[in-house]
C-alpha cells in the first residue's frame, strides 16, 4: 500500500481530531486548532448528542482535506465508525486512534494492528510451515 | 520464474541475500510494532496528565471558564503544523510518509526552536531507552521532569513562542491558573509523541506491505 500510492509532500499542514470535548481543548491549548474563513475547524467535538452521520461526514471530510496530515480521533469513537475506519488505507492523512478519559486504548481495537495481525494467525503460521 | 529457479539454484549467494533481506524486513517490522504499542502506552500516560491538569484547572477557575462554548469561531491559522515530506526504507519504491512537527512557527518562516528542541529530546529519548516497559510512563517524562519542563517552557521559550502560547491561554480568560498552563505543556508533549507514531505507523505499514509481498511471491499469502 505504501509503496504503490502518490506520497504528497506537505508543508504546514493541519492536524484534524475527532474526539470528547476535554482532548480537543487540550490540543488546540497545544496549538493546533484552526478555523478558515469559511468558519471550517479542524475538529469535531464529540458529546452524547453527536450523531453517528455527523461523526461520519467529519471523518470522510478530513481524510479527503488536501491539507490535513494527521487525523487524530478517539478508539471509542472510530469503534462507533469502525467500518469506515478500517476500509481506509490511503497513506496521508495517518489515521491515529487514541485512548480517551473514559475509554482506554485497548490494542484490540486498532485498525493498523488489526491489519497486521494475521501475519500472527494459526493460518499464516501453518500455511508457511508446509 | 524458470529464470529464477535456475538463477537460485545456480547462486546460493543470492539465496542468502534474499533471507536476509526478507530477515531485515521481518526485524522492522516487528520492532516498528513493539515502538507502536510503546509509544501509544507513553501517549496514554501523557494525555491522562494532561486531563488531570485541565481538570484541576476547572476546579479552580470554574467549568465554565474552560469548556468548548468559548472556543469560538474567529479566524485563525493553526500555530502547530506538521510537515509531510516521503521517506525511503531499502528499495526507493518502498517510500511511505514521514512526519515533523513545527511548533509555534510565528509567520510561518520555519522558525521552531522549541519545537525543534522539544523533538530531539524525543528522539534521544528513544534511541537512549534501552529496556522498555509498556504499562508504565518512563518512556517521557517523570514527574520532576515534567516540573522542570514546565518552567523550562516558561523560561527558555523565545518570545514569538511565548506570545503564541499565551495566544492560546488567552481564549480562557487573562489570567490562567497554573494547572491550565501546566495542560497546555503535557498536549504539546503528546503531540512530540503523534508524531512519533505516525513515523513508526507509517514505517511498520510499510514493512507489512514488504512482508505480504514477499509471502504472495512464495506463495504463502
Amino acid at each position: 500500500m505504501a509503496g504503490r500510492a502518490q506520497i504528497p509532500t506537505k508543508n504546514s499542514a493541519l492536524i484534524a481530531m475527532i474526539a470528547d470535548e476535554d482532548t480537543v481543548t487540550g490540543f488546540l491549548l497545544a496549538g493546533v486548532g484552526n478555523v478558515d474563513l469559511r468558519r471550517k475547524t479542524n475538529y469535531l467535538i464529540v458529546d452524547s448528542k453527536t450523531t453517528v452521520k455527523a461523526i461520519e461526514d467529519a471523518f470522510k471530510e478530513f481524510t479527503s482535506r488536501e491539507d490535513i496530515a494527521v487525523v487524530l480521533i478517539s478508539q471509542y469513537i472510530a469503534s462507533m465508525i469502525r467500518f469506515l475506519v478500517d476500509s481506509y488505507n490511503k497513506p496521508v492523512p495517518a489515521i491515529l486512534e487514541i485512548p480517551s478519559k473514559d475509554h482506554p486504548y485497548d490494542p484490540a481495537h486498532d485498525s493498523v494492528l488489526s491489519r497486521v495481525r494475521y501475519l500472527f494467525s494459526a493460518e499464516s503460521v501453518a500455511s508457511g510451515r508446509r | 520464474m524458470e529464470d529464477d529457479d535456475r538463477c537460485s539454484s545456480n547462486n546460493p549467494g543470492g539465496i542468502e541475500q534474499e533471507e536476509e533481506d526478507e530477515d531485515g524486513t521481518v526485524l522492522r517490522f516487528l520492532d516498528s510494532l513493539d515502538s507502536y504499542l510503546t509509544l501509544l502506552d507513553a501517549l496514554s500516560s501523557t494525555l491522562r496528565q494532561g486531563w488531570f491538569e485541565l481538570a484541576s484547572a476547572r476546579h479552580s477557575m470554574g467549568s465554565s471558564c474552560i469548556s468548548s462554548v468559548l472556543l469560538d469561531q474567529k479566524v485563525r491559522s493553526a500555530a502547530t503544523t506538521f510537515q509531510v515530506g516521503k521517506s525511503i526504507d531499502g528499495s526507493p519504491s518502498e517510500s511511505h510518509p514521514s512526519f515533523a512537527i513545527s511548533k509555534w512557527a510565528s509567520s510561518r518562516d520555519g522558525k521552531c526552536s522549541f519545537g525543534e528542541m522539544e523533538v530531539s529530546h524525543v528522539q534521544k529519548t528513544s534511541k537512549n531507552s534501552e529496556l522498555r516497559h509498556r504499562g508504565s510512563s518512563n518512556f517521557y517524562d517523570t514527574t520532576e521532569e515534567h516540573d522542570l519542563r514546565i518552567n523550562a517552557s516558561s523560561t527558555i521559550g523565545d518570545g514569538d513562542v511565548q506570545k503564541e502560547r499565551s495566544k492560546s491561554l488567552s481564549v480562557f480568560g487573562t489570567l490562567v491558573s497554573p494547572k491550565l498552563r501546566a495542560a497546555q505543556v503535557s498536549f504539546e508533549t503528546a503531540l512530540d509523541a503523534i508524531v512519533e507514531i505516525a513515523n513508526i505507523r507509517s514505517s511498520m505499514l510499510c514493512a507489512f506491505t514488504q512482508l505480504q509481498q514477499e509471502m504472495k511471491e512464495k506463495g504463502l499469502g
